[in-house]
């Protein structure tokens, strides 16, 4: 075997080549790999887009505006609101907040019944056997303080410590 | 050499055995070298396929992202882009008795059963039909939209015959809603009636359909407008009603009904019935709804100058053997004001004698009342104008009758757009069902003057707050319009019990925006209605109940400490008496 200056560089010249070759090959299957994970992401998108329009169309349908009335009619009876309820801007709604002025009629209240007053309430009472299903519950006054404005203010500022956190 | 003797010594018998054996060994052989051969190429074919595959592009995918999600045929949807008609792939349920193809029964087991199984499926069919239809081996539609889990169910069946091809189907997911604006697709796959013709070539174009259509519609005014048409229908028993929601300033039409209306998802003989469009396609003699557009004429031809002048109206106005009515007796005299407020045949009659019927008859050709209306709808009626005298102008007994809504025959459409340009400032424009970009207002054209068209506004809200309109005074909404109810023409003569009652209102009046017009054919007196028949008690309490529906939808919010000032011809309506 002789090998002579130029045939070494030769040989040198062609193992540099087939290493380049095996690179390139070696990233050309990569792309290729890549292309066809981008084709099937594609795929996929396209499904998921298809179902998308189908499931907004059935959405759409089940909630168009007969249904929404026909509802409406059933269970709420909602209407259209009235000219009462609307204000015509922040002068107004600001004036909801002012004291009344001397000559005003009197504000008219509203009777609440006070639950702490009342007696007992009625055990749940079995409606086939007529027996008591739970123990009836006593009838002593609660030690719990009426409301007043006080309280009330102590109670609302006092926020439980999670709700401070989820917030 | 000792081999060879050796072998000399071997019967010829024996040496034959050993070429035998040597041969077979050499055929073994070969066939393991093919063998193995055929291995090898396998081997380098499928390494060679492996790396062509690697190397090489995969087979080029057929479609790109944008063409698989292209629809066969483009949506349509409203201002909000609510869907009003989409393509929607579905499955249907065919019957094909040849699947099984070997010419014996069509169905593995008995068509009752396989009935039985499908009613289980699809609890709204019927049995007995069913079975027929499977026991009579036709081919043909079971049933059309089937949702793919029923499909899956059919499938389950195990019965060839029973095929679910996938179709792409027209989805109205509205169902009747704007049926007549929308039309429908038929069998061809072309569209009828409504938009879905009109937009056919763009719906199907293949570069255009990827771009859903804008209509003008808002599918929550057209809900209400629907609704309250149809309740108004039902209270007053007529035999059908229309209503439109019009933009004054832009001409496009946020809401168009035609009442008995069709299922576009389902179109049969009763369904082809009401295809024809009350709004746009039917002309009627629409009486005093037309008398604010004489009046207007009369202001702007500078003939009515002052609202306070009194006109007689004590007796019916004989003119050429003809005699002109009122409903009821209002006084000896009337003005302007209290002639619209009372609905006065008599005093209209006298303004459009004095305006003239060649300037009447501008203002209605400005107006468009003699040509088919301006949308892009395929069905629009041709209007019944009156015939010109000899020298093109009309005789002096058409311009009165004319004058207060008679003689002439326009559709709810014509009548619509006219009120906008009364109320707008004066500009008639066109209707449209098209999205109108804010930048891209038509012009329009001039009819009536700024000036004259504030004057309307007042005397059309004190038509609702005083006058025949007082029902459709929604409070804070500002409401102005007028009544009309037209006896329609019979076979002998107008006919006193078969009625068109049309409301034509507009809101705000301190600034209009919309235009609400409502119309009701044949109303009946019903206790709903108190036992009247007149656009006061039918049509317009339609109109006072779409408006607060629909106002805080269109961003109007009612306020009752605002109104259009009436105070300078208020004083000018009396108890009727000339006071």
């Amino acid at each position: 075997m002789n090998f002579n200056r130029d045939r070494v560089r030769s040989i040198g010249w062609m193992f540099v080549l087939m290493v380049c070759l095996g690179l390139t090959l070696v990233l050309m299957v990569r792309v290729n790999a890549m292309k066809s994970q981008v084709r099937l992401a594609e795929r996929q998108l396209v499904a998921l887009k298809r179902e998308k329009v189908f499931l907004e169309t059935e959405f759409e349908t089940r909630s168009n505006q007969q249904q929404l009335r026909a509802l409406n009619d059933v269970e709420f009876g909602y209407s259209a609101p009235t000219a009462g309820q609307y204000l015509s801007g922040e002068r107004q709604l600001a004036s909801l907040g002012k004291a009344a002025a001397p000559d005003a009629p009197a504000p008219i209240r509203v009777a609440s019944a006070m639950a702490d007053n009342s007696g007992p309430f009625p055990a749940m009472v079995s409606p086939l056997s007529g027996k008591a299903m739970a123990a009836e519950p006593d009838g002593k006054p609660s030690n719990r303080k009426p409301v007043d404005t006080a309280s009330l203010s102590r109670r609302l500022s006092r926020i439980p410590a999670q709700e401070v956190i989820r917030e | 050499m000792n081999a060879v003797s050796v072998t000399a010594t071997i019967a010829p018998g024996r040496r034959q055995l050993v070429n035998v054996r040597r041969e077979l060994l050499l055929t073994a052989k070969m066939r393991v070298v093919w063998l193995l051969v055929l291995f090898a190429v396998i081997a380098a074919t499928a390494l060679f396929r492996i790396a062509l595959l690697g190397v090489l592009q995969p087979a080029s995918s057929s479609q790109s992202m944008h063409d698989a999600l292209l629809p066969p045929r483009g949506d349509i949807v409203d201002r909000n882009g609510i869907p009003l008609a989409r393509a929607f792939p579905a499955y249907s349920l065919w019957f094909n008795p040849k699947a099984m193809g070997d010419g014996g029964s069509p169905l593995v087991r008995s068509p009752a059963e396989v009935a039985a199984a499908l009613v289980h499926i699809f609890p709204d069919e019927d049995l007995a039909k069913l079975t027929a239809r499977l026991a009579s081996g036709e081919a043909g539609y079971l049933k059309r939209r089937i949702l793919p889990e029923e499909a899956n169910r059919v499938h389950a069946l195990g019965e060839p015959a029973l095929e679910s091809p996938f179709e792409n189907e027209r989805l109205y997911p509205q169902g009747s809603m704007a049926a007549h604006v929308l039309g429908f697709v038929a069998a061809d796959g072309h569209g009828r009636v409504g938009m879905e013709q009109v937009f056919d070539k763009q719906l199907t174009d293949p570069v255009a359909r990827a771009v859903p259509s804008v209509l003008s519609l808002d599918t929550r005014v057209q809900g209400a407008l629907e609704e309250e048409l149809y309740r108004g229908m039902r209270d007053s028993q007529a035999k059908g009603a229309a209503g439109i929601v019009l933009d004054v300033d832009t001409g496009e039409v946020l809401a168009l009904a035609s009442l008995p209306g069709f299922d576009p998802n389902l179109i049969n003989n009763a369904g082809a019935a009401n295809i024809f469009n009350r709004m746009s396609n039917q002309v009627y003699e629409l009486g005093s709804v037309m008398k604010p557009i004489t009046v207007a004429a009369a202001i702007d031809g500078g003939v009515v100058t002052n609202l306070a002048q009194r006109y007689p109206a004590g007796a019916p106005l004989k003119i050429g053997g003809f005699e002109i009515h009122d409903d009821e007796n209002f006084g000896p005299s009337l003005n302007v004001p209290e002639a619209l407020v009372h609905s006065s045949n008599i005093v209209l009659a006298q303004v459009g004698d004095r305006l003239g019927g060649h300037a009447l008859r501008q203002t209605m050709t400005s107006l468009g009342f003699n040509e088919r209306p301006y949308i892009e709808l395929p069905a629009r009626g041709m209007p019944l104008w009156p015939r010109s005298q000899d020298g093109g102008e009309w005789s002096r007994i058409t311009t009165m009758t004319v004058s207060f809504g008679h003689g002439i025959a326009i559709s709810p459409l014509h009548l619509a757009c006219a009120y906008a340009a009364l109320v707008n400032g004066g500009v008639w424009r066109p209707a449209t069902l098209l999205k109108v970009d804010p930048g891209h207002i038509p012009a329009g054209r001039r009819v009536f003057r700024a000036a004259t068209s504030a004057r309307m506004r007042q005397l059309l809200r004190m038509i609702v707050a005083d006058g025949t309109g007082r029902k459709a005074n929604a409070a804070g909404f500002r409401v102005g319009g007028k009544t009309g109810s037209a006896e329609k023409p019979g076979a002998h003569g107008y006919q006193k019990r078969s009625l068109i009652t049309t409301f034509a209102a507009a809101f705000p009046m301190d600034h209009p925006r919309y235009v609400v017009l409502v119309t009701l054919d044949e109303p009946q007196g019903t206790t709903a209605t108190s036992g009247q028949r007149t656009a006061a008690w039918n049509a317009a309490p339609v109109v006072g109940r779409v408006i607060p529906r629909i106002g805080p939808t269109l961003g109007i919010m009612p306020d009752e400490t605002r109104d259009i000032d009436i105070s300078d011809i208020s004083p000018l309506v009396g108890n009727g008496n000339g006071g």
